[in-house]
């Protein structure tokens, strides 16, 4: 298996940027838990590595596995990475399944697509998978339609499309958040005993500190599409070095058992949206800001081992 | 689903009794004296007084209406006033020519419709052309079409014949007619289904799984696309079906909308009242076929859990 490294990655939609300068290490075997606000532009970066941005979409920088390059690749190059080299596990699967299609389909689509195999072949194939990822009557649900699978039955479906081809990254983005706690830890402790049996990389998007915790051996922070600080998750957790981090771990804190995304509502100010502010993204909000945030904007910086942010106070 | 479609099947035949009781009170409301249209215009008093009373006319109308119902009930929709011939005979006679128009008008609509529809779903914005024959063709009037269509190619270029059938040749201009006008239906609500599907999650796991843009389309987003084109023949189909009798006027088409044309100028009543059942009966029919087809193709509208 491969490590995964993103260099200097922007994405933007037209005029807008959503992401910026983004330079992350994700090794082998090992989870990166991407956090941070809504429309941070997390989804955009997770799109991004995946190479599953709408068409259309500017992406800059450098996507690499292994040493190889899937930032600019195109056409059939790019199909034989996606659910190869690179996989992508949605938010919601109910959504992210197709409504009409039965999801032992689905599931073997990938082995006729990638590997060749008659449907009957793809069709046993999905079954051996499905049990994989822990559905007990694989036979039975691959009959099964999605809207006739519960939350986390589907999410094991997606699961098992997601690694069908044993890829070396996956992608997820908040793949947890609809489901609910017991749920929740099921997928978590499936997904990381995957992971231990086959060493991939994992990018895990979630809104949720606990999850991170759970899950991430690193993190990183995005906030206005750039990474204000990363780290080894217990540093970070232990002591943050960005005032935002510091936010955002102080408001799980206080309320463990709210709504992940109400969560960040208690920093006071709203997400920058269009037009950035100088210096500083965060310093409008900032509690600690000095008269520098504003006019000079902070680049990344090493404070310590494994450890990055972007604050003119950290270190 | 049984229990839904016998629900579905009842509440058909509450409205095809509806529609039968509204036609034949209407039918007295017309003016103009059926046993004339028999006897001819210069017929005397008496043969006039001979005819209404085999036909039954001087009957009080709920009389005619109650025997009307009991034999309709029984399978017999009674003999023609014109052509002493039972109503059933002359609508089996031309119910083919009719299925073969409306089933061509259909393809039309729906194969072009589609085509349209997802040619112009996949482009990133609507087409500009296209919006303005769909304007051109949304506004324009049937009979307006359809007198072009034969000035053009009947009478100018002489291509086609004016009016007769039920041959092919004669088929070509009443279907175009007819499947022309549902074109820009169709094209829009596939578009839309398109751009949807496009866009959805479902969409981008398929193309993670690393699926060509064909294989994408055709695995995933025209199957979700079914669905709503069937609900929009379903709809339609009424407006369709009073669509077919038009055309079948205009074209001389000898369907079953033709009959009905014939029958109503003369006051032939047994033959426009089975024209109007017919009509009802299809109507309905079609629509709970299209509610089964749609249960097969997009499982979320199964009522029944499986
Ligand atoms: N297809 C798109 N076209 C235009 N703008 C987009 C598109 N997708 C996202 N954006 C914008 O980019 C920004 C970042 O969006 P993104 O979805 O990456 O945020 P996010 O951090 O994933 O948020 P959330 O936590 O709500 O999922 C937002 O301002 C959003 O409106
Ligand atoms: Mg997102």
């Amino acid at each position: 298996m491969s490590d995964l490294a993103i260099v200097d990655v922007g994405v933007s939609y037209g005029r807008f940027v959503a992401v910026r300068d983004v330079t992350l290490a994700v090794p082998a075997g090992t989870t990166l838990a991407l956090v941070g606000e809504s429309g941070s532009g997390k989804s955009s970066l997770a799109h991004a590595i995946a190479r599953l941005l709408p068409p259309g979409t500017g992406l800059t920088g450098s996507v690499q596995v292994g040493g190889r390059e899937l930032a600019s690749l195109r056409g059939r190059d790019l199909r034989d990475v996606r659910g190869r080299v690179v996989s992508y596990l949605a938010q919601d699967a109910m959504a992210a399944l197709n409504p009409v299609m039965r999801v032992g389909r689905q599931v073997g689509e990938v082995f006729a697509r990638h590997q060749g195999l008659s449907r009957r072949e793809s069709a046993g194939r999905a079954g051996d998978l499905l049990r994989r990822v822990g559905i007990q009557a694989p036979d039975l649900v691959a009959r099964k339609f999605p809207h006739e699978l519960s939350g986390g039955m589907r999410q094991r479906v997606m699961i098992a499309i997601a690694l069908a081809l044993a890829p070396e990254v996956l992608v997820a983005d908040e793949p947890t958040t609809a489901l609910d706690v017991t749920v929740q830890a099921e997928i978590l402790a499936l997904v990381r005993a995957l992971q231990a049996e086959r060493g991939f990389a994992i990018v895990w998007i979630t809104h949720d500190m606990g999850v991170v915790a759970e899950i991430a051996d690193d993190v990183a922070v995005m906030y206005g599409g750039r990474i204000v600080e990363q780290g080894p998750v217990r540093d970070v957790f232990a002591a943050p070095a960005h005032p935002y981090t510091r936010a955002l771990i102080e408001a799980a804190r206080e309320q463990p058992d709210t709504a992940a995304k109400a969560r960040f509502l208690t920093i006071v100010g709203q997400p920058p949206a269009g037009e950035l502010p100088s210096g500083c993204s965060f310093h409008p909000r900032c509690p600690v800001a000095i008269d520098r945030c504003s006019t000079e904007r902070p680049g990344s910086r090493l404070i310590g081992e494994g450890r990055h942010a972007a604050c003119h106070l950290a270190g | 689903m049984a229990r839904y479609l016998t629900v579905r099947a009842l509440l058909g035949l509450i409205a095809i009794s509806g529609v039968v009781l509204l036609t034949f009170v209407l039918q007295f409301l017309v003016p103009g004296d059926p046993a004339r249209r028999v006897a001819g215009p210069r017929a005397d008093e008496v043969v006039l007084q001979t005819v209404r009373a085999n036909l039954h006319l001087d009957d009080p109308v709920t009389t005619q209406l109650a025997t009307y119902v009991v034999r309709t009930a029984q399978g017999d929709l009674g003999v023609s006033y014109q052509r002493r011939r039972p109503v059933i005979d002359m609508l089996l006679e031309r119910l083919p020519a009719t299925l073969l128009l409306a089933g061509a008008g259909l393809v039309i609509e729906i194969v072009l419709g589609s085509l349209v529809g997802v040619w112009d779903g996949l482009r990133r914005r609507r087409s500009p052309a296209l919006a303005a024959m769909n304007i051109l063709l949304l506004s324009i009037p049937t009979y307006t079409l359809g007198f072009l269509l034969l000035y053009v190619f009947g009478y100018k270029l002489d291509l086609l014949p004016l009016s007769g059938g039920p041959g092919l040749p004669e088929l070509v201009l009443p279907a175009l007619t007819l499947g022309l006008f549902g074109v820009p239906y169709y094209a829009s609500v596939v578009a839309e289904s398109i751009r949807v599907a496009a866009s959805s999650p479902y969409a981008r796991t398929a193309v993670a799984k690393g699926l060509t843009p064909r294989q994408v389309m055709r695995g995933h987003l025209l199957r979700n696309c079914l669905s709503p084109v069937i609900t929009l023949a379903g709809l339609d189909i009424a407006i369709y079906v009073s669509g077919v009798i038009f055309v079948e006027s205009v074209f001389g088409w000898p369907g079953i909308g033709l009959l009905a044309q014939e029958s109503f100028v003369n006051l032939d009543r047994p033959v426009l009242m089975g024209t109007v059942i017919l009509g009802a009966v299809v109507v309905i029919g079609f629509n709970l076929v299209a509610d089964v087809v749609r249960a097969y193709v997009d499982p979320r509208t199964r009522t029944d859990p499986a």
